[in-house]
């Protein structure tokens, strides 16, 4: 494929990004500081046929955790029949109690999924982790498209690309679907958010309002949109960027100061929806990752269609066993941590290191899994002038309205490091356009 | 069977005027199969509105905002409760009930309470179990107010050997969760008691009966039961959320009386 | 017009204020630089200072040429100003669009080019332009009147803030008096139409009483 116009462009393009103000967050040191997310304009390519077999796959994935999420707090079938045990669930700080019982307008639980996928270079995609709670990054290769169309319009001119610049509708539909009467609103935690562009610049696409904790109010049962002299408008669809705990200080953390107080009450009586619905942290835990393609089989009588990567959970004997012996060869994690950390590994702890870790999984063997560790694919990038291969991950972002829908594009993420296989954007590293053909 | 006229009253004072006070309150009892509950009646002051909602544990909350600088707020709850109907009441959902055998922070037991809880009988039936339970935390702490706090975990309780009925539930639910027995904390009223009380409802088959680990009794036609949860910090009273500087002082006064026919 | 948040309102008023701020404030320093270059003596920026009533906290000419642009810790300076017009326009990407945003955004990068520049003045010309251009984009582009006129009235209240302490002539303070009681009613904004009446008497009367209009004009938002 040619496509030296637009690589030729990269710096032009990155130009382009600082002028729109694509940024993230980051705190370092205690002091906020805004960083630009590098673009590297060679593309991540995906062909029609392989991109289909990816979205079959992810269509399956997310309908079965909605119907998880919506079994596990409702009738609990599947720890009834044994398929996931009970202390997976209610020892997992995902699974929240004020949820049990509540069923969230029109039944979906996830209405925007984060998948992050890797190519192997076994050819075969594995699933790294499901993100169901606030999943970020659709702006990035929404508004970077946009500008190398602008670059670079031989290129697209040249190539038949899926256009991936309808993310913003997509979305404004999911909200639009559930929404109970009123307007739909971004919520954000505040400017000093990591992902605070890409909230500001959602809104902006879908043309809703951004509101935060102190332009929302509930009064009796329902939610306001307040406005300059004293005019209200009705709330029926929050995609808040915010996380449950913070959400409510009368039903989560009541130390939060950037929440609505009894947002949750409105919710819970079916008057406003939430995006994502709060408690969705209990099927996106590491923990219950191991139990996802178990899910698709017992919900959907299907086989998965993706892979998990081979992940062992030391809670079972068995596992436990296999990890102690292997130790050297897994990565192992958390699973009450998120966005690359938490995560060692076996072959690069000392003997020490490895001693006390051993003694903690011996000790809370629930807390952690252990994965074989994939050699993915690399992908070029260029550096300071030069094609270098770097290792890349894919978040793929399903929308869930009246059924789950693939958005044609996604984020690749690239790690700066050759030997980093953590490619999460607050630990360093940038973005590339995720091309998926259209013929 | 005992019919009962109860009054529920809170009263939070502010040093200095606090506002847009959002709050939730906890402190409703309802007709269940032990108890039947007439002519409801509360009263909260300031509000500007308020309006009913109801945990994932189906206990009854009043909600509501009171906006308007104020330093005083109250609420009055009254009715008539006819209790003792039965002496346990159904089960809901047994996969969702399984969340009261986990421990929660208040209830996580220290490598002493296990040892507490091991020294003990375990019998076949869960109420056999739960009775002797009771007896034991009973014998192992010495009623004492103002030694322990709100926070303050079972493991806490039991090494001071001291406290009051919050600490008495909360051992016996850590007890018996480490029994696997489901076991959920219970706030309501009392007769002859000035203050909201706690005890401890055990499921054994396919319901729940009440232990008041405090008094050394099982629950009795003189126990109004409000609301139930994991621990303490499921059933608070009053939650509240506001905007000012004062420090607030809490003052609960209960009164259960045997109604005159 | 849809509903608008308190805070927001706000942010689009001072957007346009601080906008105006430092396009003013930055041609008036760009004359003042040039005096400066070979003749200006070392007090003579004070009547600078005094002028548009900022204190005069520099303790040389070359002082005042490197901190009043540039000096982000100085809460007076260019940068300042602009910052804050940054500030609030980053927060207001979906009322404004990012096409608008984006001008101040290059106003920002320029200003803090200006500062590592020998010859600052070059700088200097890129953010009035892209002020310039915020402004063409505002107009243009911006479908919702309301926030437009809100912008605007920041706007027109800075810059008669502005020409009254730079004591300006009958013909501009008019001019921007009439363009603000014209543009003040076609927002949400809440007023005191007081001022307004204040202002319309003061352009009338025999000579201008620029404290009087001074006066008028910070307390248009008391109400």
């Amino acid at each position: 494929m040619n496509n030296f116009d637009l690589l030729d462009r990269t710096d032009t393009i990155n130009g382009l990004l600082a002028r729109y103000g694509v940024k993230f967050g980051i705190y370092k040191n205690g002091t906020f500081k805004e960083q630009l997310f590098p673009f590297d304009a060679i593309p991540r390519v995906i062909e029609k046929e392989e991109f289909a077999y990816l979205e079959r796959g992810l269509k399956q994935r997310v309908a079965a955790l909605n119907l998880f999420l919506k079994d596990i707090y409702n009738e609990k079938k599947i720890v009834k029949d044994g398929v996931v045990p009970e202390d997976f669930v209610y020892a997992a700080s995902g699974y929240l109690v004020p949820c049990e019982g509540v069923t969230p307008p029109k039944g979906v639980f996830s209405h925007i999924s984060g998948i992050d996928l890797v190519l192997g270079k076994d050819g075969v995609w594995y699933i790294l982790e499901d993100n169901l709670r606030v999943p970020s990054g659709a702006s990035y290769p929404m508004i970077a498209r946009e500008l190398c169309r602008r670059a670079s319009p031989r290129t697209f001119n040249e190539t038949p690309i899926e256009d991936n610049r309808n993310y913003a509708q997509l979305l404004k539909h999911t909200l639009d679907y559930v929404n109970t009467g009123g307007l739909s609103v971004v919520m954000t935690p505040g400017r000093y958010n990591a992902a605070y562009f890409e909230h500001s610049y959602l809104a902006e696409q879908m043309r809703v309002p951004l509101v935060t904790y102190s332009d929302l109010e509930v009064e009796n049962d329902y939610l306001y949109f307040k406005g300059y002299a004293g005019r209200k408008e009705r709330v029926g669809a929050v995609y808040r960027r915010i996380s449950d705990e913070y959400m409510d200080p009368m039903t989560f953390n009541p130390e939060s100061v950037i929440g609505v107080p009894h947002i949750f009450d409105v919710y819970r009586k079916g008057n406003v929806a939430l995006l994502n619905a709060p408690g969705n942290g209990i099927a996106d835990d590491k923990g219950i990752y191991y139990f996802v393609p178990k899910m698709i089989k017992y919900y959907l009588g299907e086989e998965p269609i993706l892979h998990n990567a081979p992940t062992y959970l030391p809670f079972y004997e068995e596992d436990m066993k296999y990890v102690l012996e292997k130790f050297d060869t897994l990565v192992l994690k958390d699973v009450a941590e998120a966005g690359g950390y938490g995560v060692v590994f076996g072959s690069k702890m000392t003997k020490a290191e490895k001693e006390k870790f051993i003694a903690m999984l011996k000790a809370e063997p629930r807390r952690f899994i252990a994965q074989e560790v994939i050699d993915f694919c690399d992908i070029p990038i260029q550096d300071r002038g030069q094609v270098v291969e770097r290792k890349v991950d894919l978040r793929a972002f399903v929308l869930t309205a009246e059924e789950p829908v693939v958005w044609k594009s996604g984020l690749t993420r690239f790690s700066r490091n050759p030997d980093s296989f953590i490619v999460n954007s607050s630990q360093g590293g940038g973005f590339k356009d995720t091309w998926v053909l259209s013929q | 069977m005992e019919t009962l006229s109860f009054h529920y009253h809170l009263q939070i004072r502010f040093d200095q005027p606090v506002h847009d006070h959002h709050f939730t309150l906890r402190c409703f009892p309802q007709s269940d199969s032990r108890q039947r509950i007439d002519n409801l009646q509360t009263a909260v002051y300031p509000n500007e509105f308020i309006t009913d909602s109801y945990d994932s544990f189906g206990n009854h909350c009043v909600m509501g905002r009171a906006g308007q600088p104020h330093n005083r707020f109250t609420a009055d709850v009254t009715g008539v409760a006819f209790t003792g109907l039965s002496e346990s009441v159904p089960a809901g959902n047994p996969w969702r009930e399984h969340l009261f055998r986990q421990q929660t922070h208040l209830t996580y037991p220290d490598a002493q309470l296990v040892a507490f809880a091991d020294s003990l009988p375990v019998y076949s039936s869960a109420l056999d179990t739960a009775q002797a339970v009771m007896e034991a935390v009973a014998d192992a702490i010495v009623y004492t107010s103002g030694v322990t706090n709100v926070d303050t975990t079972a493991a806490e309780a039991f090494a001071l050997k001291k406290g009051v009925c919050q600490d008495y539930s909360h051992m016996m639910l850590s007890v018996l969760r480490e029994q696997k027995i489901m076991a959920r904390y219970v706030v309501g009223m009392l007769m002859g008691e000035g203050l909201s009380h706690a005890w401890v409802e055990v499921k054994d088959g396919d319901s729940w009966y009440g232990f008041d680990p405090t008094n050394r009794i099982r629950v009795s036609d003189q126990h109004i039961k409000i609301s139930h949860g994991r621990d303490y910090r499921d059933c608070r009273i009053n939650q509240g959320h506001f905007y000012g500087y004062g420090t607030q002082t809490q003052e609960i006064s209960v009164s259960v009386q045997r109604k005159e026919a | 017009m849809g509903t608008k948040s308190v805070i927001n309102t706000d942010r689009l008023y001072w957007l346009g204020r601080y906008s105006e701020r430092v396009y003013t404030t930055l041609k008036l320093f760009g004359k003042s630089f040039d005096e400066l270059i070979e003749q200006m003596t070392q007090t003579d920026y004070s009547k600078f200072c005094s002028t548009l009533e900022i204190p005069n906290i520099y303790t040389d000419k070359d002082d005042f040429i490197a901190r009043y642009p540039f000096d982000p810790t100085d809460p007076n300076s260019i940068i300042s100003n602009l910052t804050r017009a940054y500030d609030n326009a980053i927060e207001l990407r979906e009322e404004i669009g990012s096409e608008a945003l984006s001008y101040i955004q290059m106003a920002l990068y320029s200003m803090q080019k200006a500062k590592e520049d020998q010859a600052p003045a070059i700088e200097f010309q890129d953010v009035i332009d892209d002020i310039l251009a915020f402004w063409g984009i505002v107009d243009d582009q911006i479908d919702d009147e309301n926030t437009r006129n809100i912008i605007k009235v920041g706007k027109r209240v800075e810059r008669l803030d502005l020409y009254a302490r730079l004591k300006m002539s009958r013909v501009d303070i008019n001019r921007e008096v009439q363009r603000l009681a014209g543009r003040i009613d076609r927002c949400s904004l809440r007023y005191r139409t007081q001022s307004i009446t204040e202002l319309l008497d003061a352009v009338r009367a025999e000579s201008l009483d620029y404290p009087a209009i001074l006066k008028s004009v910070e307390s248009i938002l008391e109400v």
